[in-house]
């Protein structure tokens, strides 16, 4: 830079490479970033990943980083400039095809890619290129081989597709294919890009499996599906049936069985429950997706005979949603096996319940609770703890009149 | 400031006067969660804060409840009730996510136009969530205020009314982050306590719907609604016809696609093998238009229009898509070169299979057959020998023949691919 403050005129050249040296300067931030963190789990978990997006949105500046954090050389390929044969492999004639056979050779960049036996395949484009070039692709991604040569375990794949709205000259999976993929949608925060131009990109702290948590993380997710899936076995197997929702993501053993490995990294992880949310909506769909996850909710929540086992010492969620929900469960509990020590037991809770937070969520508990006395059993000595709560119930009741009247 | 008293057992610090009547909030939560039990969890899941600085209750995304003590004291306890529903139903119905929407496509910025979209989302909930056990408050914002039909949706209302006259009365509305995506300076922010992430929402919001959808007996029409929609929004009709033309043009044997029949130009760089080389075979697409009485002119012309630029966008040219009007029996087939008038004769029944057999025997054959119909009609008894498409025109209640009560028109075979052409559907 400073070599040409002599004499001589900086050529114009140079002048115009100092300049974009101080474009290119720029710096980055730590900013958590969900699609990334999903991305990077689907890729490590070695499942075929598709991302939807529009051109431009920077993809390929996302999938740089990823590589960068996996240790990976990335390789792109831009789908729609290729041939079937360059995925397919290249006939290539020798000197007796009728008795040596006609090989199919391999592009270069496959060569190199089996040869280093590890590197970030990256296809982009793929809905713009002809079907021809997609079928060739999709065995690519799928089955791991291009012409004669098998991809090593090394290698992951990412594919890159525009939304059907916005392709041009479209393409659409077939369920069966949409099937075979994990889904994520590519969207860009204006926020991140304005900042990003003003000189500071994000940069993501991506998830690192525990070692110490394989075990603990494979058993949860087992138990998480399998749960979900004996609660509700009409989503083992569901094929989209409207028109909406062709091409994208639905639920059938295969895509749950993505599930369960995408469930295992991301608590192997410890990846929070947005980015699991993307990943098991992009792998079964919306509707299975937040039933799943739902259901982890109620795996997290505590067990409502460990909490009658010892009210006083009980540890409730602050979420009024989640603490009612627990209430429920433990009166449902107190109904299904109703003995005089466990009603007295869920009392002594609705009671700290209500000292610990909002009275009216004890209201409905508590009145239900009441309605499973047996004649001989006494009313306990906590209910007088309630009474703020009765008191609550009562003046609503009062409001309620106020409004059938008032009609 | 947060009023649950979170971990601590011990009554709350003292609170300067007027402090928040917590007790008579949470009345009337109660009473708006026994009003409306398929509402409760997200009632619930509601954490209510106090703050002097709104005019009576906000909500930010992330579903905390903003509070002024003053309008606790001065409100009854059954209007109360009324405002913590309607204040919950723009976070179930995602205004704040919707206003953004609206505000990046049709470029609406500045506090007024997120006054105004305040304003829509109250008319469109206003109209349909009181009664029924739940007092209105004397001074909500209705569509009728406005002089605006009840029943449509924000971003539907959005279009109809301007800051005027009209809302003056209305400039101190404001139902917070929640209802209009405006960030307001009491927000306590994403990192903020007790606030709930995006999944969190979207699970508290899914199991309301869930409810709704598992008892559809207890809710109103306009819920049942929003549940059936909320987490599959319905697409517009030109795109997933758009979709599934392009899907039907680009199989075998039409569009851009590899063939043996010509030499490939790396041939040169691989002698003694042959190489398939990229060849373009426009799609000719084949439009069967019903042109009973029972579809009008201005339907089918919007969606010929569309099929058209559909099948110029994939490649093919205008001489490639012609048109057969068919009744009860079919007309000629129109090439769409020839232009301005094809005339669509008809009027009285539908016999579809003629316009089929017509739409497959011309010559050149045809890749896609594109059908628009109401589909009051009977339809091939085989599947035909190319792909097809059937643009329906939804009618509700009107299959009904005078001299055979019973008759039922049959619907469109699981041969061809369906989409329902209609009204723009919202984005709720």
């Amino acid at each position: 830079m400073s070599s040409h403050a002599l004499a001589t005129p900086p050529s114009r050249l140079d002048v115009a490479g100092d300049l974009l040296t101080l474009l290119r300067d720029t710096s980055t931030e730590p900013r958590p970033d969900v699609q990334l963190e999903a991305l990077t789990l689907a890729v490590a978990a070695d499942l075929p990943v598709l991302l939807w997006g529009e051109p431009g949105i920077g993809k390929t500046a996302a999938l740089n980083q990823l590589a960068a954090s996996l240790d990976l050389p990335l390789t792109t390929v831009i789908a729609s400039v290729h041939e079937p044969s360059d995925f397919s492999g290249l006939p290539v004639v020798g000197d007796d095809p009728a008795e040596q056979g006609v090989p199919m050779a391999p592009p270069d960049w496959a060569v190199r890619l089996v040869r280093a036996g590890r590197g970030l395949l990256f296809l982009d484009e793929l809905s713009t290129a002809p079907p021809a070039v997609q079928a060739a692709l999709l065995r690519l991604v799928l089955e791991r081989r291009i012409g004669a040569l098998r991809l090593p375990p090394g290698v992951r794949i990412v594919a890159a597709a525009n939304p059907r709205a916005s392709a041009a000259d479209g393409w659409e999976l077939s369920p069966p294919l949409a099937n075979r993929f994990v889904h994520l949608s590519w969207t860009h925060d204006p926020e991140v890009v304005v900042r990003g131009l003003g000189g500071t990109w994000p940069r993501a702290t991506l998830p690192r499996l525990d070692p110490d948590r394989l075990t603990a993380a494979v058993e949860f997710a087992r138990r998480a599906v399998c749960a979900f899936l004996t609660a509700r076995p009409p989503l083992v197997h569901r094929l989209p049936s409207s028109e909406t929702r062709r091409g994208g993501p639905w639920p059938s053993p295969r895509s749950w069985d993505m599930t369960l490995t995408l469930i295992a990294f991301a608590t192997a992880a410890g990846s929070d429950r947005d980015v699991l949310s993307l990943l098991v909506r992009g792998t079964v769909g919306d509707g299975p997706g937040l039933e799943l996850l739902a259901s982890l909710d109620r795996l997290d929540l505590p067990d409502p005979e460990l909490l009658l086992a010892d009210p006083a010492g009980a540890e409730l969620p602050q979420r009024g949603d989640l603490r009612q929900a627990v209430l429920d469960a433990v009166v449902a509990a107190v109904r299904a096996r109703p003995e005089r020590s466990r009603w007295d037991a869920a009392w002594a809770l609705l009671a700290h319940a209500a000292d610990t937070g909002a009275p009216d969520l004890v209201v409905v508990p508590a009145t239900t609770l009441a309605t499973l006395r047996r004649e001989e059993w006494d009313v306990p000595p906590t209910i007088e703890r309630l009474t703020s709560a009765v008191a609550l119930s009562r003046r609503a009741d009062h409001a309620a009149a106020r409004v059938t009247a008032g009609r | 400031m947060t009023t649950h008293p979170p971990e601590t057992p011990a009554a709350p610090a003292p609170a300067p006067a007027p402090a928040l009547d917590l007790d008579k909030l949470l009345t009337a939560r109660l009473q708006a969660a026994r009003a409306r039990p398929y509402l409760a969890t997200a009632l619930f899941a509601l954490h209510p804060v106090e703050s002097r600085r709104v005019p009576t209750m906000a909500v930010d995304r992330h579903w905390r409840c903003y509070v002024s003590p003053a309008f606790v004291a001065a409100t009854p306890e059954e209007e109360l009730a009324g405002v913590w529903v309607h204040e919950v139903s723009h976070l179930l119905r995602d205004h704040h996510g919707r206003g953004d929407r609206v505000a990046r496509e049709r470029g609406l910025h500045g506090a007024g136009e997120r006054l105004r979209m305040n304003i829509a989302a109250d008319c469109e909930i206003n109209d349909d969530i009181y009664g029924d056990g739940l007092a209105r408050p004397g001074d909500v914002v209705l569509p009728s205020t406005l002089g605006l039909t009840a029943g449509e949706l924000m971003e539907d209302y959005l279009r109809q009314f301007t800051l005027g006259p009209y809302t003056r009365g209305m400039v101190w509305l404001d139902c917070g982050s929640g209802a209009d995506g405006l960030e307001r300076d009491w927000d306590l922010g994403p990192d903020g306590a007790h606030g709930l992430s995006e999944q969190e929402r979207d699970a508290v919001r899914f199991r309301v719907a869930q409810g709704i959808r598992a008892r559809p007996g207890d809710a109103p029409q306009g819920w049942r609604r929003w549940a059936e929609e909320a987490f599959h929004p319905p697409q517009p009709w030109r795109e997933l016809l758009g979709a599934a033309l392009r899907t039907a043009v680009s199989g075998s044997g039409a569009g851009d696609d590899y063939t043996y029949g010509r030499p490939a130009r790396r041939s040169a760089g691989v002698p003694g093998a042959v190489l398939p080389s990229l060849r373009r075979t426009p799609p000719r697409v084949s439009v069967v238009i019903d042109t009973s009485g029972s579809v009008s002119d201005a339907e089918l012309g919007s969606a010929l229009l569309e099929v058209t630029a559909i099948s110029r966008a994939v490649g093919g040219r205008r001489d490639m898509v012609s048109v057969v009007s068919c009744d009860a029996a079919a007309g000629r087939v129109h090439r769409l070169c020839r232009g301005e008038g094809i005339p669509l004769t008809g009027g009285g029944g539908t016999d579809l299979r003629s316009g089929f057999a017509k739409a497959l025997g011309s010559r050149p054959r045809p890749d896609v057959v594109v059908v628009l119909t109401d589909g009051q009609t009977p339809w091939p008894d085989s599947r035909p020998s190319c792909r097809t498409v059937v643009g329906l025109f939804p009618r509700v209640g009107a299959s009904w023949d005078e001299d055979d009560p019973d008759y039922v028109p049959d619907t469109p075979p699981d041969w061809a691919r369906v989409v329902t052409i209609g009204a723009e559907p919202g984005a709720r």
